[in-house]
């Protein structure tokens, strides 16, 4: 099959307007300094890359090598297992015994109840700061707003 | 054949056209630039000499933009695929081993590249046309093509234009790019094929039937 045999004469006629189609004046003057600078801007990019922190470097090798995310992901994972097993196994810092002499922030870390703080929301809590370190600032506990309680009694 | 290669006897476009004047098929082979120098340009850019590869660049860039261009019919587009194909030859200089010419390896990359845009662009395709040179106006072929084949409908080069591409974006990728690189680039079907990776025979065949094609979408500006 020979396509020229045919008669395109007129077709070759009107695709010689495609070659009349031309970009902007001065187009061709700045393509090839548009692709030098990218190409300058790559390499660049590329030697900015060889100064990559290490944390940036290992994300990196992450990106190209998958497995090594997994494989640091699961020592990761280890070492936090390995962490809580061995808090577990060690005296929590925080169960101090109670020493009536010392009445320390153990003490005061005695939850109080919500409900009793329901009940009594302006009174002082019972025993649970007697003695301790806020003693010394005479702590008064007073209403918001007058509306509730006056203090001379009207 | 021979006659249809003796039809187009001036430069594709520009400077660097002047290296790619359309001559008889047996003359094809003379028609790429001195190739002792294109090797050393590019032995040169291999090493990293961006000077050389600037050369390359500009002896090229004036048909690859055009490739492109007629391949997508928008000129932004064109230029980034032109762009990005010359940052990915510079990039891939090493792997070329010079079994073939620079030019026709520069060509297959551009030539990829647009193909695999196109084919992810398919549906959205936005024609940007670029405006016609002062000669189209003088053309004796589109002066009797405009005043004797249209006269009743009175089209003028513009609309032509217009017809001509919404015509060529209808063809498949690989026909339209056997039209451009033959028809309008003036390329050889050995040159083609080499650049598309296909036999000769496949080349003329998809250009036939191409051609038919665009007989059939624009019959109306063709009587």
């Amino acid at each position: 099959m020979n396509p020229d045999s045919q008669n395109f004469d007129s077709l070759r006629q009107l695709l010689a307007l495609k070659r009349h189609e031309i970009p902007p004046p001065g187009y061709f003057d700045r393509f090839s300094r548009d692709v030098m600078a990218r190409i300058k801007a790559g390499e660049r990019g590329g030697a900015i890359g060889s100064e990559l922190s290490w944390f940036q470097r290992l994300l990196s090798a992450f990106d190209v090598k998958p497995v090594f995310a997994g494989a640091f992901g699961t020592a990761v994972c280890a070492f936090l297992i390995s962490g809580v097993i061995s808090s577990e196994q060690t005296p929590a810092i925080g169960s101090v015994a109670p020493n009536p002499g010392n009445t320390s922030l153990a003490t005061a870390a005695v939850p109080v109840s919500m409900s009793a703080m329901d009940e009594q929301p302006f009174a002082a809590p019972s025993n649970s700061l007697a003695g301790s370190l806020f003693d010394q600032f005479q702590l008064e506990t007073r209403p918001v707003s007058d509306r509730f309680y006056l203090p001379n009694g009207n | 054949m021979r006659e249809a290669a003796m039809i187009m006897t001036e430069p594709i476009s520009g400077k660097s056209g002047n290296a790619l004047k359309r001559l008889p098929e047996d003359e094809k082979e003379d028609s790429t630039p001195a190739p002792v120098e294109e090797t050393e340009l590019v032995a040169r850019a291999r090493r990293g000499d961006l000077k050389a590869y600037d050369e390359l660049v500009q002896r090229y860039q004036e048909r690859i933009y055009a490739t492109i261009y007629h391949m997508t019919s928008n000129h932004e587009d064109a230029n980034d695929l032109a762009q990005e194909a010359f940052i990915k030859g510079f990039q891939a200089l090493k792997s070329f081993k010079g079994g073939s010419s620079f030019y026709t390896w520069v060509y297959r990359i551009a030539v990829n590249k647009t193909i695999n845009f196109l084919k992810q662009r398919k549906n959205r395709s936005q024609m940007s046309l670029n405006d016609l040179d002062f000669n189209a106006e003088h053309d004796p072929d589109l002066v009797a093509l405009v005043s004797d084949k249209t006269p009743r409908r009175e089209a003028g080069l513009s609309e032509l234009q217009e017809k001509l591409n919404e015509a060529m974006q209808k063809l498949s990728e690989p026909h339209r790019l056997v039209v451009t690189l033959h028809d309008v680039q003036g390329l050889s079907h050995e040159e083609i094929a080499k650049i598309m990776g296909c036999n000769v025979g496949t080349v003329r065949s998809r250009l036939f039937y191409a051609r038919q094609q665009l007989q059939g979408f624009l019959s109306d500006y063709l009587k």
